[in-house]
């Protein structure tokens, strides 16, 4: 129905109208509020689908060498010539010689698609739109609900731009954009200090990777003389057609292996990885609609996407590939142990979203096809299931008056037969259990990670911690599922007496959810062809991206080691968690040094105060003292000055005309002698 | 009587209406009388600005007078009109009445008490007078009032 262009464009601008119609009337729409968002995320999310349908025909009709793309350039946004000496690698093979010895910065608001950038954008319209339903039934009645409403618009309108431009400037713009959105919804009640100090965190920490990401980025231009990723204006783009097909178009080595780290580093902000994922956890004083858009199912995936869309520069340092698959396990890990003692059912999550992530970045850290394409794809079913396993936690938290501490309710099962239903089948997908989304796509993470591990003992190692984390995801999922919804009925005085199940418009997105999070992992792994269709990404189509051979054999044993860590992990909660929990307190016990050290998060938080915010802070006070007094001292100082001689000739003002009139002919006299004996003292002075 | 002379006498005229209205408004305290000291001021420049019209043979100054006058005439009744909207405020013609717009902390300037640097004279009290004998007048009394 629609050309392509024209559907590039619209995606994001029908949030962006949401946004700025309810930011206008919000205050009269009252509880109404949220008609323009949702219907327009819900119109974002129909033409992201039509736009999805028709790329996956492009594609598919026209497979170039280096994959499909289509650009449409919309206006030019800034242009400066001559803004820098050609560089080396300013065009692949011995293209530079044709172009000028300076070559200009321009950044051209230039929209893009293609695989990649349309299924992120089915991914986030569609999340996205089930999140908008939702949160009318749970932020109903909230002071701020137009405000609410208004965030969410233009955090949708972000995040369809951050991957759909075509330009790391660009990139960077929406970057933060969706940082800004997410600081504005985690202190959305700004009342509560907690959610406050968790904004800034948010915040703060985000800026020490985004600080890397644009160091990245200005040695990306140094580098190669443009920021764009397709071929524009003469000039190859990054990760353009002609580069991509050429051979000898990335810089290796040093610069290659800095700017990977540098992105990394970005990525390791925004999708909340080992060192800098303390403020993901902390961010659930959000609403809860919000942990499930932003911090479990797209933002944070931006660090991933952006790797994914980097790939041809990753791909070109070993050193860095390998980097972020030992971060990723690493963070995979810590996330997984942490998540196994959290009392907040949130907190779980967020760990585990943590954890999730972290395979997400072993999987791209392993570089060859088949592990990003898995990456991507448990991208897909983790958006799913983990929003689903939010949302079901906020219909609790819902119904719980705000209570989300675990040891305060459980046995909710009967209370809450929707939320229990669905947050069982988030909860398998997450666990890894056969069918369920969330099995095929970590199935395909540890299958490509083994596959390196062949020749690389590094990806050997990881790939066992891939696997012991599987085994501990299905134990911390599960635990939280028996501690909730099983054993005895308790709830918490702050519900009242109307614990109720949630409304409608409440438990359909969860129903929604569900059933993706049951069956989405089947249909992409086998009809859906995810994987054939990243393919036609031009960064994923370059064909230094390392091809695996067919690995059936030990595909199947990995499936098979996954299934029995899974069920394992379900049977041990189930033995520890339902019923009597004395067992589960004994080994705490008997464990009490790793008990601690989980409970305590790993003491990240107590360690960066004592390194970082509390040297800043200090710096901060002496910065101030010195404004305080010094400076502003100096400032007083000179500003007395003229208030002391005014007080010295106030005496003057003495309301007598008489007195005003022999001032004036004392004036006068003054003035006449000068002018009398000056001439005198000009000659003098000759 | 040479072109030199004359303008230096006329200057001399200028010159001492000028000095004796300059003295005048320094020296007076009624409102009326400074205001006339200040006209004789004016009048001085106007002399001196005709002498020294004639002098260089220019109109120029001649005309600037007839301005003067023309201004000192809508000038005066302007002054005359602020005198009297004052003496109707305070019912005196004393310009030191009028110094409100001194600073806060200024403390106001006070006429000296004359009767505080003079000694009293010692109180004469009434003597009585013999019963059935008509007391004698005071011709002071009697001819003068004592608040005049």
């Amino acid at each position: 129905m629609f050309e392509i262009p024209i559907l590039m464009v619209l995606i994001p601008a029908f949030p962006l109208a949401g946004t700025i119609v309810t930011a206008v009337f919000g205050k009269w729409l009252k509880h109404e509020a949220h008609w323009p968002v949702v219907v327009s995320i819900v119109c974002s999310c129909a033409l992201s689908l039509a736009l999805l349908s028709q790329v996956i025909h492009e594609a598919e009709a026209n497979p170039l060498a280096v994959g499909w793309e289509s650009t449409f350039e919309l206006w030019n946004w800034t242009s400066v010539p001559e803004a820098i000496a050609r560089p080396e690698f300013a065009a692949p093979a011995d293209g530079a010689a044709a172009l000028p010895e300076r070559l200009p910065f321009v950044v051209n608001v230039t929209m893009r698609s293609d695989p990649l950038t349309s299924i992120m954008l089915a991914v986030v319209t569609f999340v996205a739109s089930l999140v908008a339903i939702y949160a009318v039934g749970y932020m109903h009645g909230d002071p701020g609900y137009w405000r609410f409403f208004t965030y969410i618009g233009l955090f949708v309108f972000s995040m369809t731009m951050l991957v759909s431009v075509s330009n790391f400037v660009l990139l960077y713009v929406f970057w933060e954009a969706v940082g800004l959105c997410s600081y504005l919804l985690v202190g959305f009640w700004y009342e509560k200090p907690a959610a406050i100090a968790a904004g800034k965190k948010a915040f703060l920490v985000n800026r020490v990777g985004d600080f890397g990401f644009a160091l990245g980025l200005f040695l990306i231009w140094t580098t190669y003389g443009t920021l764009n990723y397709h071929d524009a204006d003469g000039i190859a783009g990054v990760l353009g057609q002609t580069r991509l097909a050429a051979s000898g178009g990335y810089a290796a080595g040093g610069v290659a292996t800095v700017i990977c780290l540098l992105l990394m580093l970005g990525a390791c902000g925004k999708s909340a990885q080992f060192p800098l994922h303390v403020w993901l956890p902390d961010a659930m004083e959000g609403p809860t609609p919000v942990s499930a858009l932003i911090h479990a199912a797209t933002m944070v995936t931006a660090g991933v996407y952006m790797v994914t869309r980097c790939t041809p520069l990753f791909v070109a340092s070993a050193d860095a590939q390998q980097v972020v698959a030992i971060v990723g396990a690493t963070t995979c890990a810590l996330g997984g142990v942490i998540a196994l003692t959290q009392t907040d059912l949130k907190r779980v999550l967020a760990y585990s979203t943590i954890s999730q992530l972290g395979y997400m970045f072993l999987a791209l850290g392993c570089g060859t096809l088949v592990a990003i394409t898995a990456g991507m794809f448990h991208l897909l079913t983790h958006a799913f299931f983990k929003a689903l396993l939010f949302l079901a936690a906020g219909s609790v938290m819902h119904a719980m008056g705000g209570i989300i501490d675990m040891r305060r309710f459980s046995g909710l099962r009967k209370l809450m037969p929707y939320t229990h239903w669905t947050f069982l089948f988030g909860g398998l997908a997450l666990g890894g259990v056969i069918p369920f989304a969330g099995f095929w796509s970590k199935d395909a993470i540890l299958g490509a990670v083994h596959q390196r591990g062949h020749d690389s003992a590094l990806y050997l190692a990881l790939y066992w911690v891939g696997m012991i984390t599987a085994f501990l995801t299905a134990i911390y999922t599960f635990r939280a599922f028996f501690l909730t919804f099983y054993g005895p009925l308790r709830v918490p005085h702050e519900s009242g007496h109307h614990a109720h199940e949630s409304p409608r418009t409440m438990t359909v997105p969860l129903m929604i959810l569900a059933a993706f999070a049951f069956g989405a992992g089947m249909w992409l792994q086998g009809p859906g062809d995810l994987a054939g269709l990243l393919g036609h990404t031009p960064s994923l189509a370059y064909q230094a991206v390392p091809r695996a051979a067919d690995h059936g054999g030990s595909h199947l044993l990995v499936m098979t080691i996954s299934t029995i860590f899974a069920l394992s992990g379900v049977g041990i909660a189930a033995y520890l968690y339902l019923g009597d929990d004395a067992l589960a307190t004994r080994l705490a016990r008997l464990l009490a040094p790793l008990y601690w050290l989980s409970y305590g998060k790993f003491f990240f938080d107590p360690i960066y105060n004592a390194l970082f915010v509390w040297p800043l802070l200090v710096l901060a006070k002496a910065s101030d003292l010195i404004d305080t007094y010094l400076i502003d001292g100096l400032v007083n100082l000179v500003g007395s000055v003229p208030p002391w001689v005014g007080a010295r000739l106030r005496s003057l003002q003495t309301g007598m005309v008489q007195f005003y009139a022999l001032a004036m002919v004392w004036g006068v006299v003054v003035l006449i002698v000068t002018l009398l004996i000056w001439p005198a003292i000009a000659a003098g002075s000759k | 009587m040479d072109e030199q002379a004359l303008l230096t006498n006329y200057l001399i005229v200028g010159a001492l209406l000028f000095g004796i209205g300059l003295v005048g408004f320094f020296s007076r305290r009624n409102m009326i009388v400074m205001f006339l000291c200040a006209e004789m001021m004016l009048q001085g420049v106007s002399v001196s600005l005709v002498a020294w019209g004639r002098y260089h043979n220019d109109w120029g100054g001649q005309i600037l007078v007839i301005f003067i006058l023309t201004v000192a005439a809508c000038e005066a009744a302007i002054a005359l009109a602020v005198v009297l909207t004052l003496f109707h405020q305070s019912g005196k013609l004393d310009i030191a009445v009028w110094q409100q717009l001194r600073e806060d902390n200024q403390a106001a300037f006070v006429d000296r008490d004359p009767s505080a640097l003079t000694p009293k004279p010692e109180a004469q009290w009434p003597k009585l007078v013999p019963a059935g004998i008509e007391p004698e007048l005071d011709l002071q009394e009697v001819t003068h009032r004592s608040h005049l």
